[in-house]
Order: structure tokens, then C-alpha cells, then sequence
């Protein structure tokens, strides 16, 4: 099914009058299965606004504007069926091995090797992104550094960032900043109380708790000169049982304790048992679970999502949480927010190391773009166009202005950057920790398995220790079964 | 004495405040969500919950229309559309299985085939399977047919859905009459045709129209098969719905709220016409007058 | 005494003989369903014996009875059986409570009756995936009206979500719910159908008024009880919506129903063969609670007749 929709009268009528050759110009339909949200719903109307293709085609961009909550669903029904409805695809970059092995994403290694435009495109791509969202089977970012040139010699590549995200701190600068506060923290902690970006950048998880253990206020207490009137609450993260709204906040931690999860790259040797459960990542995750005290009591419940926690802000309710970038706009809209105006970001809080730096790896998040592999090659070389135009510094630069996000290094150094988004500066300097979790086929196995044993942790069911023990025994048991580990 | 008896089963305006009471308490959900389609996101997530506010229209806009990210200006949310196709969608359907329920319920109960039981049997077994199973066969059909994202395929699909609850339910109407009238008019010279149309349908309008609202309540909320069945075109409220649910902010209530409520009109309306059927309706017929 | 209409030759008259009268009537019915339903529900069937994964290219190949092996000795499945077996029952026994304590109130005729009853009939209306997102935000510790108004008699937090117990009970209340009024409609229907002598001859026995509920109404509504319990067990069964919004399965894996365990196998994990074998075996265990309702129906025939 090609999508080459011959919207004859238009083709016929503009040929005609631009007296054009019909062999080189063609109506070309590019349908895009795409989530619906701003930075979606941006592409498309700049799209329309904007592009004009290079090879004289009239193309049409057609997103099919699919709610969040059921894409996955409606993606994997569209794919696995061989619907092949699709010529583009937004994707969760866990999703590349199940639906590069079932054939449905476009490996674009050969057309990156023949096409300099492209290679400049992945060359100025920051290379955590192009690890995370582009390489099947994954090569991590210091593999793809060492080979030094793109594409790297023996690597496979599907993806370009659609929305590129990280998790930053979303704090609120009027408690903060409050001389009291700060007098008080200060005297109760030895320490200053993060203020400015600048202190946030030296913040470590262990100030963290404190910050959390200070602003546990109850109502009737008072709050930065004022008498609460409910509970508040400093500090917030994701700790939810849906999807993976506890693993990427817990493997950030075990990646700085030291830990590892189950290495895809190092395949086959790589192991699960002794590895995931080492000690470590033990106290790595126990450290992440002695903080939940100080949360909202949502996260008694195993339900405290990446939304939970920012209507929790959004609404006053807690002083800083952990965000995604993607999930900032919202916190700036008056009709939504209560906070909008006393918001201020920062880097996540990491780990401190012995030398006194702080390690802030995190799990990547965000969406890449890959193309499918059932068109023409007239179709494929006018969605690389769109790729084109789509990375064009001059298009990310408007979507970053748009509540979009830029995967590109020479875009996060444009002087006027980080004044665009009051997170850009938090966000480049996160994006350059991002590590992901696996890709391969039966990742959702995994992460299943994973959520559940957290999710007892986190309700207190089990202990550290206990969850990462099943979790490791599960994952080598599933994967000596593929022959993933020999 | 005579009038006494009359009395059994009836009360005044006394006992109607306290059900009253009780139906209310049993409809504040409802209530709930009515009232938060009025209000801001923040008057939603309000603690204390908020009874009294500013009420806002602003959620039943967005219904209709949102801002455009570029350049602010308002864009059709093709909302109406939606609305119109589930309006169309669930009534077609039901409808049909109403008509094709009746005639195999007329001859299940007339006619019976051989292995009678059976068939009626297998019929309500379709009905049993978890759907997510059938999925991937169905949508792989829908697509070679060429029937993914056009009306008829969604709406067979729905009639299959309602085949099973109207004949059963159909059947045991039919059950209840009296076929000596039928025969009689038979002896009386009129064709099968009348015998069908001017006797036992008019005996069972009230079953029909119970086994409609029946269909209706079971079909107008369907998600999983709409958002993968639909098209752009032909998408209905409940997937429409879901954009609601996630994106840039968690659930956005009030959004939510006033989609649920405009789509509870219809429904409620069409409940409310034929209540008084209902009550035979989801007996399956098996009360005997 | 039948038609005369088989004079013309041809497919006419072949399909209005009235020897296949019953059979042209039932076949636009079975056509639709086969097509619709039972097509696809064969296919699964035969899939249940392969080892396809409907994300890979690879050819399957036949594997006897080893999903259902598979699957019936995984202790997973038995897990979440039992744990759909204490959401169904428990959901299906409030469900005949309230339901039969409504249909009561609403068995006298009073003034507004048909407005009242409008109000109970309603949640059932609703979607399943509304319910359980505004149910959810009613549960919630921090912005919900149930915690809201728990907290004001409570020293602790209330955190309904927080325990296993608390979480099924959560899902139950809001299913529950939602079909309370399925089951009034029944019972109702039955209270209604008791002939008025009946209660008349009773009063001028001067019978007590348990005697009466007894001896009188209860024979006409015990059955209905029991359609109602099978009907709702059959549907609560596949309850997947309500449970995915407001637990996602958890804490844990203590909500986890047999319908969330088999879309996971199905669609994210990819099972295909599995999830059809699976299916299957709750297709059979569903096929025996409906041929109890069906004993069912028909012992309520033979009652009343």
C-alpha cells in the first residue's frame, strides 16, 4: 500500500500551469502516526507553514493525531497487523528491537552513508540521543564515541529525536528564596537551602531528604511567612506502577551508586543476576525508597506518576519535584498552574562522588521519529527530506520556542538557547548524563516484571534487597531462555 | 377495605424526598463530574473540594475548539463530527441488530432448526470472549476488506457485537405470546407477512424498544475497538475522549468532564423515553406476565 | 396456510420455501456474526496452537497443546485467577446488596418515581475509562473528595490505595457502582411481576410482613438473583478498564485481573499464541458459569409455569 495518493486533479491543474514535468515532481503523502500534544500538534503546523520540498514534490504531511494514553496500542495493532498505514512513526525508543525485528522500522544506515547532509544531521546530534533513539542492537554512547566517525562502523541506525527529554528539577523560587526558610535550613542543616541554578547544580540526593524533611509542613503550620491551610509536602518523584514511572528515577540512582541494570550492549556476556541485584544497586535503590517519607501520601500508594507529581506542583501542594521537560509548559499556564508565576528549574539532584562532583546519570526520556519500511524509494527519500527540514536548526530552534525540544549541539549553543525556555539550561546539562534502558524485543517483559517488584517495594510490601532479587532472577531466567545470555 | 388494597406498592411525596435522598447520594458521582465540567483545572484539583465556584464555560469550548500552537488562533477540534458518528454509529448499529436479532428470534422461536439450542448457544458465546484476544484477527480483516476507518465496517462490527443480547432477548418475547392468535389469523387467510407485522410485532414493541436501550447503554461507550477500527473520519466521542487523559498534563479534568457530560445527554434521554420498557428489558424476557 | 408467493422459479422461490423459512430468518444473523465474530474468534483459536508472536516476521510453527500447558502451569495464571475470583465475587455480592436494597425502595410507585430512578440509572452510562479516572481522583490522598471527607474522622491519612485490600476494595466500590443499577433493573423486574392478590390475601392473614417477603416475593425474584449473579460474574470477568486506570494491577501485583494479565501477554508482551490459549481457557471457564445460567433460566421457566 503505497501511499503515493494521486490527488490527480491538483497534480494535473499545478503541472499544467508551472509547466513542471510530471516524471520528477509527484504527490507524495507522508502519514505519521504521532501522539497527540503540543510538540506533535507544533510539527505539523509548522510543516504546513513552512516546508517546501527539495525535490519539487507537492508533499503533504498527514499526522494521525493519536490520544497519549492508547498509542502504544494503537501503533503495535497497526504494525503487527501489517496495517502498513504508516510512513513515519513516532516511537519510544524501548520500542525499537520489537519493531525493528518484526521488519516495520526502516534500518537508514545506507542512506546515511551516501547522504553528507545527513551525516552533518548525526554528527551534530548529541550523541546520547543518537545512542538512545537511533542504534539497533543499542551501542551506548561511549561505544559509538569510540568509533569516532557516523556511522559507525558495524551499527545499525532507525531514529531521529521527535522530542528529546530529560528530567530536571522543578522548584518553587518563592520558598526557596525565603530569608526565613533559608535562615532556618541553614541553621538546621549546616548547609544553604538551593536558590539559585547555581545551587541546584551542587545539590546532591542526601540534601535532598533534607530539603524534604524540612518543608513537611501540616496544616495550620506556617510556610515562607504564611499560614498553610493543608499539608505541604517538599519534595516529590516519580514512584507510579504504570509504564516505567519508577524505573527511570530508580535506575538513575543505581547508574550513580555504582550499579547497573542489565547491560544490552555487552551482550552476550553481560549478566543479570549479580548485577542487578548487586549490592550497590541495592543501596542505591533503598536510598531512592528512604526519601518517599518525605513525599506526598500519593506515595504510599504506588500510583505517584509523572503527572501526579506535577498537579502536586502545579497545585502548591510540594515545594520541588523531578520532572520531565516535556511535562514544564503546563506549570507556566496561568489557567492551569497556581505556581506559574514562582517556578524556577534546575538540574536533577545526583550522587555524590569521592572526589565531590556529583554523578547525575539519568534514564533518558522522550520520543525519537523513524520511518517505515514498505515505501517506495521516492517516499523514503522525501521523508528524509522531512527529516531534513524537521532537524534544520532553524525549524528546532522554532519548535524549542514552541514547547519542543532540540536534540542538537549546535542548537543548545545558540546564544539565545536558553533564554527560550526557562529549563533549556537545566536540560543541556542533563541531556549530557542520559544513558536508556534496554531496547531490545521483549523489553516490555522486563519492565513489566520490574514495575511490579518496585511497586511492592515502594508500598512497602518488600524490601530493596527482595525486589532487585526477583527482578535479577526473573531477567536471567528470560534471558538465557532468548540465548540473550550465554 | 377495597380501597386499601388499592394503596399496596404506593406512597406519597413523604416517601419521594427520602428516595430522593438516596438517589442523589447514589447520583453525586455523577454530580461530581457534571460540576467539575464547569471548572478551572485549579477549582478541580481544589482542597478542600470545592462545591461552590465560579462556574467557567471554557472547559465545553476546548470541547469544540482548541489553540493553535503556532499562532494562537482557534482550530475546530472536529468534536461534533465525533459526536455525530457516535450518534450515527450506535444507533445504526443497534438498530440493525435489532431488525436481524428479531428475525432470527421470530424463527428461533416459530421455526426451530435442528439443534435449536445449540445455535442460540454458540450465538451467546461471541459475547463471552475477552476481546483483546480477537483483535489483531479482526483488525487484519478489516484491512484486507478494505473495511478499517469506513462507517459500515464499525458498525457491522457493532452489530455483530448486539446480535447475541437481541435475540435472546427478542426470542423470549416472542416466546411469551400466543400462537393461537397467529394461527387463527392464518385460518383467517393472512400472509406469514401480515401474520408477522400486524400480530406479534406490534405485541412486543415495548420488548423492542427495552432491548434498544439495552444495545445502546452496551454500545455507546465502546473504546478499544473504535480506536482501532476508526478512521480520522470516523472516529467516535469515547476515543476522541482519550486525548483528555495524558499529554503535556495528566488527566485534564475539567475537559474530561464536560466531554462526558455532553455525551451523557443523548443517552440519558433516550433512557428516559423508554424507561418504562427497561424494566422488562434486562430480564431477558424471562418474566411471564 | 402458507405463502403463496413461491409461484416465480428460480433463488425466489428456493429461499422462500417455507420448509427453509426458519433458516433464511436466523441466516443475516449468522452470516454477520461469523464474519464479525466467530471468524476471528476461530482464527485465535487455531493461532492458540502455534508459537506465533504477532511482533516477529518469523513463520510459526505448530505446537500442539504447550501454550495451554504452558499457561496452566504457570503460577501467575492461578495468581491472578484467584485474584479476579475476589474482585468478581466480591463485586458481584455488593452489586446484589445494593442493587436489591434500591430495587426495594423503588418497588412502591410514588410521585417523580421515573426521575428518581433516573439518577440511579445513570453511572451505567458512563464509560468505563471516565469512572475510573474520576474515581481514581476521588481515592486520591491529596485532592480527593473520599479523602477529603475520610481525613475529617481519621487521625491518620487516608490512603485508599495504599494496601492491597484498600486497592480491591477501591476497584470494587467503583465497579460495583457502576452496575448496582444492572441488578435493581432485575430485581425490580421481578418485584413488579408478583401478583398483587398475593400480597392481598397475605394481608388479610395478617401475615408478618417477613412472612410475606418470604413466602411471597421472594420465590418470584430468587431466580432473577441468581440470572444476576451469573450475568454480572460473566461481564465483571472481563472487567479491564477500571482496573488498568486506577491500580495498573498494583500494589504489587494484588489487582492484577485475568483480563490486564492477558492484554499484557497479548500487546505488550507479544504472546500471541499464549494470550489465545489463555483466552481460551477463560472462554471455557465463562461457558461453564453461562450454562448454569442457562439451568438457570430454565428452572425460572419452569417455575412460574
Amino acid at each position: 500500500m503505497r501511499n503515493i495518493i494521486s490527488g490527480l486533479m491538483g497534480a494535473t491543474v499545478l503541472a499544467a500551469g508551472l509547466g513542471a514535468t510530471p516524471a520528477l515532481s509527484a504527490d507524495i503523502t507522508i502519514t505519521m502516526a504521532a501522539p497527540d500534544w503540543p510538540p506533535t500538534r507544533f510539527m505539523k503546523e509548522h510543516f504546513d507553514q513552512t516546508y517546501t520540498s527539495p525535490a519539487g514534490h507537492t508533499t503533504t504531511l498527514d499526522m494521525d493525531f493519536i490520544p497519549w494514553p492508547s498509542f502504544y496500542e494503537r501503533v503495535a495493532a497497526s504494525l503487527t497487523s501489517g496495517e502498513q498505514k504508516y510512513q513515519m512513526i513516532v516511537t519510544d525508543s524501548q520500542w525499537l528491537g520489537a519493531f525493528v525485528e518484526g521488519g516495520y522500522y526502516l534500518d537508514l544506515t545506507d542512506k546515511i552513508n551516501a547522504d553528507p547532509e545527513l551525516q552533518a544531521i548525526m554528527q551534530d546530534l548529541h550523541p546520547a540521543l543518537v545512542s538512545a533513539y537511533s542504534t539497533y542492537p543499542h551501542r551506548t554512547r561511549a561505544q559509538l564515541e569510540e568509533a569516532g566517525e557516523v556511522p559507525a562502523p558495524g551499527v545499525s541506525y532507525y531514529g531521529f529525536p521527535q522530542f528529546p527529554d530529560t528530567y530536571v528539577t522543578f522548584y518553587r523560587e518563592d520558598i526557596f528564596c525565603h530569608e526565613g526558610e533559608m535562615a532556618a535550613f541553614q541553621e538546621k542543616y549546616g548547609s544553604n537551602l538551593p536558590c539559585s541554578y547555581e545551587d541546584w547544580q551542587d545539590t546532591d540526593w542526601q540534601k535532598w531528604g533534607q530539603i524534604g524533611e524540612f518543608f513537611q509542613r501540616s496544616a495550620g503550620e506556617d510556610l515562607a511567612g504564611e499560614t498553610l491551610d493543608d499539608d505541604f509536602y517538599g519534595i516529590a518523584y516519580q514512584a507510579g506502577k504504570g509504564y516505567d514511572f519508577s524505573t527511570m528515577a530508580i535506575n538513575a540512582f543505581i547508574w550513580q551508586q555504582g550499579g547497573d541494570i542489565w547491560d544490552e550492549s555487552k551482550m552476550p556476556e553481560a549478566q543479570a543476576e549479580g548485577v542487578v541485584n548487586s549490592d550497590a544497586a541495592v543501596a542505591a535503590f533503598d536510598e531512592y525508597l528512604s526519601y518517599l517519607q518525605y513525599m506526598p501520601p500519593v506515595a504510599q500508594t504506588g500510583q505517584m506518576d509523572i503527572f501526579v507529581i506535577q498537579d502536586l506542583y502545579m497545585q502548591g501542594k510540594v515545594g520541588a519535584i523531578i520532572d520531565w521537560v516535556g511535562l514544564g509548559e503546563p506549570v507556566l499556564d496561568p489557567s492551569a498552574s497556581k505556581v506559574h508565576d514562582k517556578s524556577a528549574f534546575g538540574p536533577a539532584p545526583g550522587s555524590r562522588k569521592g572526589d565531590g562532583t556529583i554523578d547525575r546519570t539519568g534514564n533518558i526520556g522522550g520520543q525519537p521519529f523513524v520511518l517505515t519500511t514498505w515505501n517506495s524509494d521516492e517516499v523514503v527519500d522525501e521523508a528524509l527530506n522531512v527529516v531534513k527540514w524537521w532537524l534544520n536548526p532553524e525549524t528546532q530552534l522554532s519548535a524549542v520556542a514552541n514547547g519542543g525540544q532540540s536534540g542538537l549541539k549546535s542548537v543548545m549553543a545558540d546564544p539565545g538557547y536558553n533564554d527560550l525556555r526557562p529549563w533549556n539550561r537545566a536540560h543541556v546539562e542533563m541531556i549530557d548524563w542520559q544513558k536508556d534502558v534496554w531496547h531490545i524485543p521483549e523489553f516490555f517483559e522486563l519492565l513489566t516484571q520490574q514495575q511490579e517488584e518496585f511497586d511492592k517495594a515502594i508500598t512497602g510490601q518488600q524490601s530493596a534487597k527482595e525486589a532487585l532479587d526477583s527482578v535479577a532472577e526473573f531477567q536471567q531466567e528470560l534471558l538465557e531462555d532468548i540465548g540473550f545470555i550465554e | 377495605m377495597a380501597r386499601r388494597y388499592r394503596e399496596i406498592g404506593k406512597a406519597g411525596w413523604g416517601y419521594t424526598a427520602i428516595t430522593g435522598l438516596v438517589g442523589f447520594i447514589y447520583f453525586f458521582p455523577v454530580f461530581w463530574i457534571i460540576l467539575t465540567a464547569f471548572k478551572t483545572r485549579t477549582d478541580a484539583l481544589a482542597v478542600p473540594p470545592k462545591l461552590f465556584f465560579t462556574p467557567t464555560l471554557e472547559n465545553f469550548q476546548s470541547v469544540f475548539f482548541r489553540a493553535s500552537i503556532t499562532t494562537g488562533t482557534s482550530q475546530a477540534t472536529d468534536m461534533g463530527l465525533y459526536f455525530f458518528n457516535s450518534i450515527f454509529i450506535a444507533f445504526t448499529s443497534v438498530g440493525l441488530a435489532l431488525i436481524v436479532g428479531t428475525l432470527a428470534a421470530y424463527a428461533f422461536s416459530r421455526y426451530p432448526l435442528k439443534g435449536n439450542d445449540t445455535y442460540l448457544f454458540i450465538i451467546l458465546t461471541t459475547r463471552m470472549m475477552p476481546p483483546i484476544v480477537v483483535i489483531i484477527p479482526i483488525f487484519l480483516m478489516f484491512r484486507l476488506s478494505g473495511l478499517a476507518g469506513s462507517y459500515w465496517g464499525i458498525i457491522l462490527l457493532y452489530t455483530a457485537f448486539n446480535i447475541p443480547f437481541s435475540v435472546w432477548l427478542v426470542k423470549s418475547f416472542f416466546d411469551e405470546l400466543n400462537p393461537e392468535i397467529e394461527d387463527a389469523a392464518r385460518m383467517d387467510g393472512a400472509s406469514e407477512r401480515r401474520v408477522f407485522f400486524g400480530f406479534c410485532i406490534p405485541q412486543i414493541l415495548a420488548g423492542l424498544s427495552a432491548t434498544f436501550v439495552f444495545g445502546l447503554i452496551l454500545t455507546w461507550n465502546e473504546f478499544l475497538f473504535a480506536l482501532l477500527l476508526t478512521g480520522v473520519e470516523t472516529r467516535t466521542v469515547p476515543v476522541a475522549m482519550a486525548r483528555t487523559l495524558g499529554g503535556e498534563v495528566g488527566v485534564d479534568y475539567g475537559l474530561l468532564a464536560a466531554i462526558v457530560t455532553l455525551f451523557l445527554i443523548p443517552i440519558f434521554f433516550v433512557t428516559f423515553l423508554l424507561q418504562n420498557q427497561l424494566l422488562r428489558g434486562v430480564t431477558f424476557g424471562t418474566v411471564k406476565k | 396456510m402458507s405463502e403463496t408467493s413461491a409461484s416465480k422459479g428460480g433463488f425466489g422461490a428456493w429461499a422462500l420455501d417455507p420448509k427453509r423459512r426458519g433458516a433464511m430468518l436466523v441466516a443475516p444473523a449468522l452470516i454477520i456474526l461469523f464474519v464479525m465474530n466467530i471468524f476471528p474468534l476461530l482464527w485465535s483459536f487455531g493461532l492458540s496452537f502455534f508459537n506465533y508472536k504477532a511482533s516477529s516476521p518469523r513463520v510459526p510453527s505448530f505446537r500442539g497443546l504447550s501454550n495451554y500447558e504452558r499457561v496452566l502451569t504457570d503460577e501467575k495464571t492461578w495468581e491472578r485467577f484467584q485474584t479476579t475470583a475476589v474482585i468478581v465475587g466480591s463485586s458481584v455480592l455488593l452489586q446484589l446488596i445494593v442493587g436489591f436494597l434500591l430495587a426495594l425502595m423503588f418497588a412502591k410507585v410514588f410521585p417523580m418515581r421515573r426521575i428518581v430512578l433516573m439518577l440511579v440509572l445513570t453511572p451505567m452510562m458512563l464509560s468505563f475509562v471516565s469512572v475510573g479516572v474520576f474515581f481514581k481522583l476521588f481515592y486520591e490522598p491529596t485532592f480527593g473528595i473520599v479523602s477529603y471527607v475520610m481525613n475529617i474522622f481519621m487521625t491518620d491519612k487516608f490512603v485508599m490505595l495504599g494496601s492491597p485490600g484498600g486497592a480491591i476494595a477501591g476497584i470494587v466500590i467503583a465497579d460495583a457502582w457502576m452496575w448496582s443499577p444492572f441488578v435493581m433493573l432485575l430485581v425490580l423486574a421481578g418485584l413488579v411481576s408478583v401478583p398483587k392478590y398475593l400480597y392481598e390475601a397475605a394481608e388479610i392473614d395478617r401475615a408478618s410482613s417477613w412472612r410475606i417477603f418470604w413466602t411471597i416475593t421472594f420465590p418470584y425474584i430468587k431466580s432473577l438473583l441468581l440470572l444476576a449473579i451469573l450475568f454480572r460474574t460473566i461481564e465483571t470477568f472481563k472487567l479491564f478498564d477500571i482496573v488498568y486506570i486506577i491500580t495498573e494491577g498494583g500494589p504489587g501485583s494484588s489487582t492484577e485481573t485475568i483480563a490486564v494479565f492477558l492484554y499484557r501477554n497479548a500487546f505488550q508482551f507479544f504472546q500471541t499464541s499464549r494470550s489465545a490459549a489463555l483466552a481460551y481457557i477463560v472462554l471455557f471457564i465463562v461457558i461453564v458459569l453461562t450454562n448454569l445460567y442457562l439451568y438457570a433460566v430454565n428452572r425460572r421457566e419452569e417455575e412460574v409455569t
